[in-house]
């Protein structure tokens, strides 16, 4: 990683910047300014996450610098990513807003409300947890990878790795797959893992603890 | 300026040295500038790959303890032209060097070479990080095995994390035969789980044993599957538009069976 104050970067989900919260503010809306003077297109309009590593900006320092590239620059802010200390995976502080995850819960018993995005693939060796509430992730869960969730667990992608919900003790939560072939399922003090050689089904699935105080998976009808 | 591509795995006996040796090598025959480095300090057998084992008087470590000068330590290659070799030092160890020691000498060969190689040791420690602190793109060698695809994927997420963005993949050793009757994982099922952009796909290769024990690099045998493969993945690095071509899947049998049928 180089030592720039900020970098703006394009990833497959839109254009990303990157703040090195180490500076103080000042210094990093200057060199904000020298960054967009330096481009040829205004970014007008644009939306943009912001992504920081720990120790993170204070939230006074942070709504400043929001309200800065919203009303100087004319940009969007849709989201904030946090990276672990680790640098091994981000864990997104921005509450879900988008409709997908709205038109989920309906009908379904799933506390989405102040859910965490993930916009990325958890890789082997990487690690999502949040122990605030639900998680969402935009991608796949890959075999070696670990989310842990202190409420529901949506992947909209394929659930290849582990993933722990309900990691306070909650046993209603439940985790959620577009491809449901974890190597092994937590729901609060319960673990359970699919048969050997489980292949994918085609279509969405849906972990809970049933009445047997086993983990059970069904069909997800709701989508 | 050129660029430095690391080429890494996590796992080791996947193909990294033989995957480095005959990219550099179909490089520079396609007439590039390519310089190579063997960031397996203590472990080195890239030249040995290379057949350029007797030719190394210095190493990085010699570069980098200033005891000579960068250009000096560079190996020429015996058959192409504009092809050198950075050795690794065999009697020191990964932590002997640090990574902005090897992203230094990474800087200064990308000015003079179009494309600066460096074949990364096995693992995720000391070595991977000197092997990869230069680098501006990455390729990931695997292959159809779950614990080299699963190691791959720890690998991408790792140079994820060090703002490397630009990963391909080369699939190495697929056996068409043995993906037929299903002892193979195929190619998209790999790609199903690795999820970035494949570059090229090495078909198992039998002549690759003699080559690296003989020291000449595969590419320099015309017409060999392995070598093919490996001439086409150079000129995709270069930016030409070369398609991969499907591997026949198929029987020998129901190959002969869908040509009659087309004749009718």
């Amino acid at each position: 990683m180089d030592n720039s104050i900020v970098k703006l970067r394009g990833y497959k989900d839109g254009l990303h910047l990157i703040v090195n919260p180490k500076i103080s503010l000042s210094e990093i809306e200057l060199a904000i300014q020298e960054l967009f003077a330096k481009m040829n297109q205004p970014l007008t309009g644009t939306s943009i996450q912001i992504d920081m590593r720990p120790p993170v900006l204070n939230p006074e320092d942070f709504k400043h610098l929001e309200t800065h590239l919203t009303e100087t620059y004319n940009l969007v802010v849709n989201g904030v990513n946090i990276f672990e200390e680790s640098g091994e995976s981000p864990i997104l502080a921005a509450p879900a807003t988008h409709s997908i995850a709205t038109d989920l819960s309906q009908g379904q018993n799933i506390d989405l409300d102040n859910a965490q995005v993930v916009r990325q693939t958890i890789r082997s060796g990487q690690t999502t947890r949040c122990l605030s509430g639900s998680v969402i992730i935009y991608g796949d869960v890959n075999p070696g990878g670990e989310v842990i969730s202190a409420g529901d667990i949506v992947v909209l992608g394929a659930l290849r790795g582990t993933a722990h919900a309900g990691a306070n003790g909650g046993l209603t939560s439940v985790i959620v797959a577009m491809e449901l072939v974890p190597l092994q399922l937590q729901i609060g003090s319960y673990v359970n893992r699919p048969p050997v050689g489980q292949k994918p089904r085609g279509y969405p699935e849906i972990a809970r603890v049933g009445a047997e105080d086993i983990i059970i998976v069904e069909e997800f009808i709701k989508f | 300026m050129g660029k430095v591509i690391v080429i890494t795995s996590g796992k080791g006996g996947v193909g990294k040295t033989t995957s480095t040796a005959n990219i550099g090598t179909a490089l520079a025959m396609i007439g590039k500038t390519v310089a190579i480095i063997d960031a397996d300090v203590g472990l080195r057998n890239l030249d040995v790959v290379m057949g350029l084992e007797s030719r190394v008087v210095f190493t990085s470590m010699d570069v980098i303890d200033k005891r000579c000068e960068l250009e000096k330590a560079l190996v020429k290659d015996r058959r192409v032209e504009d092809l050198m070799l950075l050795a690794a030092s065999q009697r020191n160890r990964k932590d002997d060097i640090k990574p902005e020691q090897m992203k230094d000498i990474c800087e200064r060969l990308k000015e003079d070479y179009e494309y600066v190689l460096v074949d990364s040791p096995a693992g995720i420690e000391q070595g991977f990080h000197n092997a990869t602190a230069g680098a501006d793109e990455a390729i990931i060698i695997t292959t159809p095995d779950v614990s080299a695809i699963r190691d791959a994927d720890r690998i991408i997420g790792l140079l994820q994390n060090q703002g490397i963005d630009f990963i391909n993949l080369i699939l190495n050793r697929l056996s068409p035969t043995l993906v037929r009757k299903g002892n193979m994982i195929s190619k998209n099922d790999v790609l199903d789980i690795l999820n970035i952009d494949l570059l090229g796909i090495v078909p198992e290769d039998t002549g690759v044993i003699a080559s690296t024990n003989r020291g000449v690099p595969l590419v320099h045998n015309d017409g060999s599957p392995g070598a093919d493969a490996y001439m086409r993945i150079a000129r995709r690095i270069t930016g030409q538009n070369i398609p991969i071509p499907e591997m026949r899947e198929d029987s020998f049998f129901s190959q002969i069976v869908n040509w009659f049928s087309r004749k009718n």
